[in-house]
């Protein structure tokens, strides 16, 4: 496992410097625009996984009740978030420069915000059940109602109506539209972040079975 | 350096450092889970 952790330091440096100066610049787009897509697919695609990550231990701890599974859901919502951020942000920089406006209510956009605001909500509902018997159980029942709206505003929404939104991985043609260099660094970077999401995920949720558990935490 | 050669040095730093402070923070959850 430490060796894993270990590999994704220059793993990550090599993807990084490789969305840089490897590919060159889609056709279509403004500028080295294109190059957002190994950022900010991986950053939407982590918190898909994280959201998909919470469903999975929100079932298992309403099966099993162990409170384990709620820290790591509940650390799995946290992170997806994160992630969920971080995409509408790179998204928000790529409208600018290709749409000419940082936000423009696109389907793509509108639906993503709403699946941002359905896992906020999850938050705010933990917060707000004081007791700690129920919070657990209230908060993985919506994590599980949560899991059925998130497939449709993250993959049907979005195409229901036009869109600006570029379709290069799923569209109605059915192909990757990348040549190779793009899509090794895209797929490359799909990975690296899958890892570093693996990794928060491990950390966070053992800071909060310590949090739970009276043992406190470090300091940062 | 082009800027992109500089931007993806700056992104690499950015990422050595985060790679840094995560490492640090899981060495001390693991040292906190080991003496709790």
């Amino acid at each position: 496992m430490k060796f894993l952790k270990l590999l994704l330091l220059p793993y990550m440096a090599a993807v990084i410097g490789a969305a840089f100066l490897w590919p060159e610049p889609a056709k279509g787009f403004i500028g080295e625009s294109s190059r957002i897509v190994f950022f900010h697919v991986p950053c939407a695609w982590a918190s898909t996984l994280a959201f998909i990550v919470a469903a999975a231990y929100s079932a298992a701890f309403l099966w099993k009740g162990k409170p384990w599974y709620d820290d790591i859901a509940a650390s799995a919502v946290r992170i997806g978030l994160m992630f969920g951020v971080l995409t509408l942000v790179t998204g928000s920089l790529f409208a600018k420069v290709m749409w000419g406006s940082w936000w423009n209510w696109d389907p793509r956009e509108s639906s993503y915000l709403l699946l941002v605001f359905l896992y906020s909500a999850y938050l705010f509902l933990r917060a707000a059940v004081e007791d700690p018997e129920r919070r657990p159980r209230i908060a993985a029942a919506y994590a599980l109602f949560a899991a059925v709206l998130m497939p449709f505003l993250t993959f049907v929404a979005p195409r229901v109506t036009a869109s600006l939104h570029p379709q290069t991985v799923i569209n109605p043609q059915g192909k990757i539209l990348m040549d190779t260099p793009t899509r090794a660094v895209f797929f490359g970077a799909m990975a690296g972040f899958s890892g570093l999401f693996f990794w928060l995920l491990s950390i966070d949720a053992r800071a909060a079975r310590l949090r739970r558990t009276g043992a406190g935490v470090p300091a940062d | 350096m082009s800027s992109l050669g500089y931007l993806a040095a700056v992104n690499v730093v950015i990422w050595i450092g985060l790679f840094a402070y995560l490492w640090r923070l899981d060495r001390r959850v693991s040292e906190k889970e080991r003496s709790s």
